[in-house]
């Protein structure tokens, strides 16, 4: 049998899984169904939010294992239910290890939503929390404006890799920036709801769940690793924002906030 | 109200699309998205409590998103993470921050721990049903 290759392969789809949002008992699971359908009699895996180990034995007694590295953590789904779908599928039915190497390959490089769709729709995410916290109309806009600003300025931050607490606290400080400087225009009804409308854009819902979901299932590091995760994310938009207040009643004095 | 739930649902759908969730799924998500709000509203008018609110509207998400899931043959997270978005407390977190820069300390500290308390009840939600999910699973086999 092939071990090599099959113990490269159920790495990668680990991989992909974890990478983009999966939680680590799934991954473990993948991980070993995909070994298992192959025929690997023992699998062991330990996952953590950033690295995987892996090790197998097969029939002959033969024992190897891989260690990879997890260094970026973005969230795509359908990346997630698609490799889902896929180590489940051949559990049933086996494809051939070259063809499994393709679907993986396929998954892997399937496009995103254009940076057009995104920025609208965060853009509306943004506006439509304001009216569900109790903004008006005119609210509305200015979260919709700060919504797509934010997305921009966290895709461009991308684009030179920035870690995510310089990324949160400048989200957080530019919402309040624009916030405070429509108030102060007079083109807002209420400041506080179109802050809260566009930091919930930030706020670590998905850092949270998962980190539930790790420990529930009995993965304490990573949901310690996680929980700790979603500590800074907050604690980053807080100091965003609060600079911004800070400095605005240094200079302006304290009338707005 | 219903028009709130709406707007949640709307906002859910935005998210579900940062997340690059596509076609039915998306929709089923954010619908979860307009039905936790929709709970957490109604609770409210029956009794005062927030945390308690919360409690009960994330239970509801995580059923939700526990049946949609064996009914569709997707993970579950993909339909809890989209949902439970809008019930994260930014706005008490938003508030604290507020209090402290203009020198509160007390007010905030309590919204703090009304915000801490308010995730706890979030996180106590979905750990209560995905536990007795498990256990159905068990009966199952």
């Amino acid at each position: 049998m092939h071990i090599d290759e099959i113990i490269h392969i159920a790495t990668q789809a680990g991989k992909i899984m974890l990478e983009n949002g999966g939680e680590t008992y799934r991954v473990e699971q993948t991980i070993s169904m995909i070994c298992k359908s192959y025929g690997i009699s023992h699998t062991e895996s330990f996952v953590t939010p950033t690295g995987i180990m892996v090790s197998i034995t097969n029939s002959e007694n033969k024992t190897i294992s891989l260690v990879r590295r997890i260094n970026s953590r973005t969230v795509n789904l359908r990346k997630v239910s698609m490799i889902n779908n896929l180590s489940r599928e051949i559990a049933t039915s086996p494809l051939s290890l070259s063809d499994i190497k393709k679907q993986i390959d396929f998954i892997n490089n399937l496009p995103t939503y254009s940076h057009m769709t995104t920025t609208f729709f965060s853009a509306c995410s943004a506006g439509f929390f304001t009216l569900l916290f109790g903004g008006n109309y005119k609210d509305f806009f200015v979260a919709f404006i700060i919504g797509a600003l934010i997305n921009i300025i966290s895709e461009a931050l991308d684009k030179f890799e920035v870690n995510s607490f310089l990324k949160n606290m400048l989200g957080g400080s530019l919402a309040a920036t624009i916030a405070l400087i429509a108030a102060s225009l007079g083109l807002v009804g209420n400041m506080d709801t179109i802050i809260i409308g566009s930091i919930m854009l930030l706020v670590p819902g998905i850092a949270i769940t998962n980190a539930i979901r790790d420990t529930i299932a009995g993965d304490l590091v990573s949901g310690m690793s996680r929980s700790i995760e979603a500590l800074f994310i907050a604690i980053a938009i807080a100091a965003g924002t609060s600079i911004v207040f800070k400095i605005w009643a240094l200079l302006f004095g304290g009338g707005l906030i | 109200m219903i028009l709130n739930s709406f707007f949640a649902f709307l906002s859910s759908i935005g998210f579900g699309i940062i997340f690059n969730i596509r076609g039915k799924n998306l929709i089923i998500a954010s619908l979860g998205g307009g039905l936790g709000w929709l709970t957490y509203l109604l609770v409210l008018k029956l009794q005062p409590s927030l945390v308690f609110s919360l409690f009960i509207a994330s239970m509801v998400v995580s059923i939700y998103s526990e049946i949609m899931a064996r009914v569709f043959k997707n993970p579950v997270t993909i339909f809890i993470i989209c949902a439970i978005i809008p019930l994260v407390p930014g706005g008490g977190m938003y508030f604290a921050t507020l209090e402290a820069v203009r020198g509160n300390f007390d007010a905030a500290l309590s919204k703090s721990v009304m915000t801490l308390f308010s995730a706890g009840a979030i996180a106590i939600g979905i750990v209560f049903v995905s536990s007795i999910s498990t256990i159905f699973k068990k009966i199952k086999k």
